[in-house]
């Protein structure tokens, strides 16, 4: 034995051998789902005696689309690399987008901040401490120009993600700016987010009364139909609804609701459902079980085309085609130990893509706390650029298509979410669940049970109450603040704007506005025409919700200046 | 006659943030706890916020910050505590902030900061010992 | 505990307007501290006359939007208003949500209007007790008028109930809440009837049943006979909403025909007397229970009766005598 050894060992570590013992034979403690499937130990042939591949799974790209939309998924096209933006200034998002993009982000995507899904110009008592927090508020044309500057809008592909009744007004300043630009409408590709049902979800009701909902969100699904083929003009938002701590077949069967809202609309006003409906996607949230994401996806898929197919007739594969983005879950993240959080990222990025997703959004791991720095965001993209790069998972559809376990579980969401539309249905329809808040209870009890699960340690969450550790100190990546001269100087900006431009024309193209929206047509030309006469997101808002019976300003601070 | 003095706690979002899931789940679990929770809800102001707590005469004030308001309006919300002598009443914020941020929201005038990822027990642990005896 | 002193300059401050002195009282009385007592002494002279407004209901009925309009509609007439909502407490954990205050937060910044939540906890005293002493403060306060908001679910609420002058009972179609209101015993109670969610299908069921079991109840010459009003008091539209003004002026009928055929003398002399039953029964379970407190004595007789060596009846004269006869001799000097 050589004494020298003893020297050598620096730290002797203090280990209670005991727990390390424990730690080796260590099982885990919860055989469910993250949604609280009990589980077996492995799935053989024998749970899948009746297997019906043809009707119920088939390939990719054949109904029901339950292994992918698209007959070879990744060998084809990549998904979309697109990350949400919105910082500050339109010309801070701008700045930023460009950035992602040159750094491989193969989709532009813009975020609103509060201010402006709520239908608030820059300049309203209430905008002026939020402007440009977590999002980007484009209060006129001149914002958006700034936005968009140089951007060729005939190239790219644009998510645009205004979610509330201002979507309206999104699409309007949208199109204006491409008009003013000699571009194409029919060339344009890209979303709009345009689900104000779900976002009453969000806080915002007061920009956003069922019916007001419906009706803004009908007239841009309807006018894209007709002037942007090429554009989705609503992105289901099923990944807020999860947000509030609901489950996965409860994430499906809650967005579908709202999603037939709007459809059941677009055919009362006489389109036929093949029309509009292979423009017709949704926004789903990806959490970090991995597999039971993938089967919710899968689950999904084949609801979707035979909802299309057996409840609206529909005759062309493309309405029965489940269309999504994902959005990995913002709720699984934690403060604790921040970079854990690019880990579970990964994670969902992976549940993703062998779901078969066809654009993504991966958090930044500082997503519990504040805005992504440049760092942190393109931290993000490189999650995905691995996913994309380096792992394999892109040579084949589907890979998980053919797992007893995978099928099984796509089997049991799908039937537990459409337990779940029947129920709705049984209460007099979404919009009766809706109003009665029928949903809102629902959502209150799962998000009080998902703490609970914490608090018990039924559910664990690494940092949080297991392996904890003392608080950081610091955020490793730095902390993004929103330069306070942006918000000021755009507040100065549209102040100047509102005392520069030709009222006269801006009155016309009012008027305009609001005989169209009394008389019950489409108010997105006459709010192209606004738009363009420099007429703002809160007074084009305020217009219809004066028509239809609603305060002018949300707030119910601010009066109508025409 | 002896007997436990109820906790009342006020709990609140301010400005033009919408997200109340973490709002109505300690409200909820505050009430599992014994406690009497006044909830305002969203859109308030630091003004109204205030007038309901000296209306209410509550032992704690808790505020919910997830859309980065919480450096703009603390000092606005503590301002309102100062002038109307509500230095007694415990301030306490959640949310959504960076960790740099909580040195200076302290600094402010919060007394304690429970973020998300927060569990149930530490918080209702702290506002038990730290509310404070009016009398 | 404070002393005298503090308590009289507590009261001046909340007659001269402090409302967080106000606020703190009713904390004190919540808690049935043994400082109210002698700050209630005080501040009563001052209190009596305000309008009392009882509103009582169903959860879901539409209790708190109807009082929000008829806040703004008595703000409008130039009136300042007290409001106490009263929700219950968990039987099992002692809490509560009271979450009424938030569709009042329209008012948060008049300074006319003062809204208190209550919790209905286990009060040692009941319910009502705690609640007159709450109204009398905020009668103290200066307010003309004061709304009381109440589930009216179980004794304890509908005790509450008798303290309004004005007692407004909602209802809402399909419920069936009228059935249960009858029930309860608060048909009979209400001097306005009103109809909520009156657009929703059943309400014309609804208002014949109303009316049926009001026919069936006589009425003396000159006597209030109730009113049914129909309300909407949600509506996504402001032009939807119906029917407040007609609740206004429901109200304010009332109060004329307390005030003109004194009636309202019956019911302040009613107010009183319920005041001083439940304050005497109250201070009377005290005093027996702080004389057996520690004695043991109450487990004794409890052990004797569950023995068959006697019964509770006996054992509560037992007490009482021997109480009263202490109270009394002392009084007299005498010390047997």
């Amino acid at each position: 034995m050589n004494h020298d050894t003893n020297k050598k060992i620096k730290n002797a570590i203090e280990v209670n051998w005991d727990d390390y013992l424990k730690a080796y034979y260590e099982k885990p403690q919860s055989a469910k789902s993250w949604s609280g499937y009990d589980l077996k130990e492995i799935y053989t042939p024998k749970d899948r005696p009746e297997e019906n591949y043809e009707k119920n799974v088939a390939d990719a790209g054949t109904y029901p689309f339950t292994r992918g939309i698209h007959k070879n998924m990744f060998r084809g096209r990549y998904w979309t690399k697109r990350e949400v933006i919105g910082i500050g200034s339109p010309a801070d998002t701008h700045e930023r987008v460009r950035y992602l993009v040159e750094h491989g982000g193969s989709g532009l995507n813009t975020i609103a901040d509060v201010t402006y899904e709520m239908g608030l110009d820059a300049d309203h008592p209430w905008a002026a401490n939020e402007v440009g927090l977590t999002g980007v508020n484009i209060t006129s044309i001149r914002d958006m120009e700034t936005l968009t500057k140089d951007i060729p809008l005939d190239k790219v592909s644009w998510s645009v993600i205004t979610a509330s009744t201002a979507a309206s007004v999104s699409m309007a300043q949208y199109v204006s700016v491409a008009e003013n630009n000699g571009f194409d409408l029919t060339k344009l590709r890209g979303s709009i987010q345009n689900d104000p049902i779900h976002f009453r979800y969000c806080g915002f009701r007061p920009a956003c009364p069922l019916d007001l909902s419906i009706k803004l969100g009908s007239d841009v699904m309807e006018f894209c139909t007709r002037r942007l083929p090429q554009w989705y003009y609503t992105t289901v938002n099923m990944y807020d609804l999860r947000e509030q701590g609901i489950t996965a077949p409860q994430e499906v069967a809650f967005g579908f609701g709202i999603a037939m809202c709007y459809i059941d609309e677009l055919i009362r006003r006489g389109l036929d459902i093949d029309e509009f409906a292979p423009r017709f996607t949704f926004y789903v949230s990806c959490h970090i079980d991995i597999f039971e994401e993938v089967a919710k996806i899968r689950a999904a898929r084949r609801m979707w085309a035979r909802l299309m197919k057996e409840k609206y007739g529909a005759k062309d594969p493309r309405s029965m085609q489940f269309r999504f983005a994902v959005h990995t879950a913002g709720c699984s993240l934690v403060p604790q130990q921040p970079l854990n959080n690019i880990v579970r990222v990964a994670y969902e990025g992976l549940a993703a893509v062998l779901g078969g997703v066809q654009s993504l959004h991966c958090c930044s791991y500082d997503e519990p706390m504040c805005l992504p720095t440049e760092k942190a965001h393109l931290q993000a993209l490189r999650t995905q650029q691995i996913l994309a790069y380096e792992t394999g998972v892109t040579n084949v559809a589907d890979p998980l298509g053919g797992s007893y376990y995978v099928e099984e579980l796509t089997d049991k969401i799908e039937e537990d979410s459409l337990k779940i539309m029947k129920q709705v249905e049984e209460l007099g329809g979404m919009e009766e669940a809706i109003r009665t808040e029928w949903l809102d209870r629902q959502f209150e009890a799962e998000a009080v049970d998902r703490q609970k699960e914490l608090d018990s340690c039924e559910k664990l969450v690494v940092g949080v109450n297991i392996f904890t550790s003392e608080q950081e100190k610091t955020t490793p990546l730095g902390v993004q603040r929103v330069p306070k001269q942006s918000a000021v100087q755009q507040v100065e900006e549209v102040k100047k704007l509102k005392r520069t431009r030709n009222m006269d024309k801006l009155k016309d193209a009012i008027k305009r506005l609001r005989d169209d929206a009394e008389e019950r047509k489409n108010v997105i030309p006459a709010m192209v025409e606004a738009t363009k006469s420099f007429g703002t997101t809160g007074e084009l808002l305020g217009t219809v919700r004066q028509v239809f019976g609603y305060s002018y300003d949300p707030m119910e601070i601010i009066e109508s200046p025409f | 006659m002896d007997k436990e003095r109820k906790i009342k706690i006020l709990i609140t979002k301010v400005g033009l943030d919408g997200h109340d899931r973490g709002a109505k789940v300690v409200s909820s679990l505050f009430k599992e706890a014994g406690m009497e929770v006044i909830y305002l809800g969203m859109y308030q102001t630091p003004e109204a916020i205030i007038k309901a707590a000296v209306d209410e005469d509550v032992d704690v004030i808790g505020v919910s910050y997830l859309s980065g308001e919480h450096l703009i309006f603390t000092p606005k919300i503590v301002e309102e505590m100062k002038k109307n002598n509500l230095d007694d009443v415990l301030l306490i914020a959640g949310g959504t902030f960076p960790v740099e941020d909580i040195p200076v929201m302290k600094e402010m005038g919060i007394d304690e900061v429970f973020g998300a990822g927060s569990l149930t027990e530490p918080i209702i642990q702290y506002i038990h010992e730290h509310v404070r005896e009016k009398r | 505990m404070k002393s005298e002193k503090t308590i009289n300059g507590m009261i001046l401050k909340i007659l001269s307007g402090d409302r967080r002195m106000a606020a703190r009282l009713i904390t004190l009385v919540e808690d049935e501290a043994e400082e109210n007592h002698e700050a209630m002494k005080q501040i009563y002279p001052y209190t009596g006359k305000a309008a009392i407004i009882g509103i009582t209901g169903s959860a879901g009925s539409g209790k708190s939007c109807l009082i929000d309009h008829l806040i703004r509609k008595f703000r409008q007439q130039g009136k300042t208003v007290g409001v106490v909502v009263v929700d219950p407490s968990s039987p099992f954990s002692g809490g509560a949500f009271l979450g009424d205050r938030i569709r009042l937060q329209s008012h948060s910044s008049d300074d006319g209007v003062y809204i208190r939540s209550m919790a209905s906890r286990g009060y040692l005293g009941g319910l009502a007790r705690a609640t007159h002493d709450v109204i009398r403060i905020i009668e103290a306060m200066g307010r003309d008028i004061v709304i009381v908001e109440t589930l009216g679910a179980g004794q304890d609420e509908i005790d509450v109930i008798h303290i309004a002058q004005t007692c407004v009972l909602v209802t809402t179609p399909g419920m069936g809440d009228e059935i249960q209101a009858l029930k309860a015993g608060l048909m009979e109670i209400a001097d306005i009837i009103v109809l909520n969610k009156a657009d929703l299908d059943g309400a014309n069921t609804c208002i014949k049943n109303l009316q049926a079991s009001l026919s069936v109840t006589s009425f003396k010459e000159g006597e209030w006979v109730p009113q049914v009003i129909l309300t909407v008091a949600v509506a996504s539209k402001p032009e939807d909403i119906q029917g407040i003004d007609e609740l206004v002026a429901g109200i304010l009928k009332h109060q004329e025909y307390l005030h003109t055929s004194s009636a309202i003398e019956r019911v302040r002399f009613e107010r009183v007397e319920q005041e001083l039953g439940l304050i005497f029964k109250d201070e009377l379970q005290k005093i027996i229970f702080k004389g057996l407190k520690g004695t043991g004595k109450k487990k004794k007789y409890i052990k004797s009766i569950l023995e068959g060596k006697g019964d509770p009846y006996s054992v509560v004269e037992e007490i009482l005598s021997s109480c009263l006869i202490t109270g009394g001799e002392k009084r007299n000097g005498k010390t047997g």
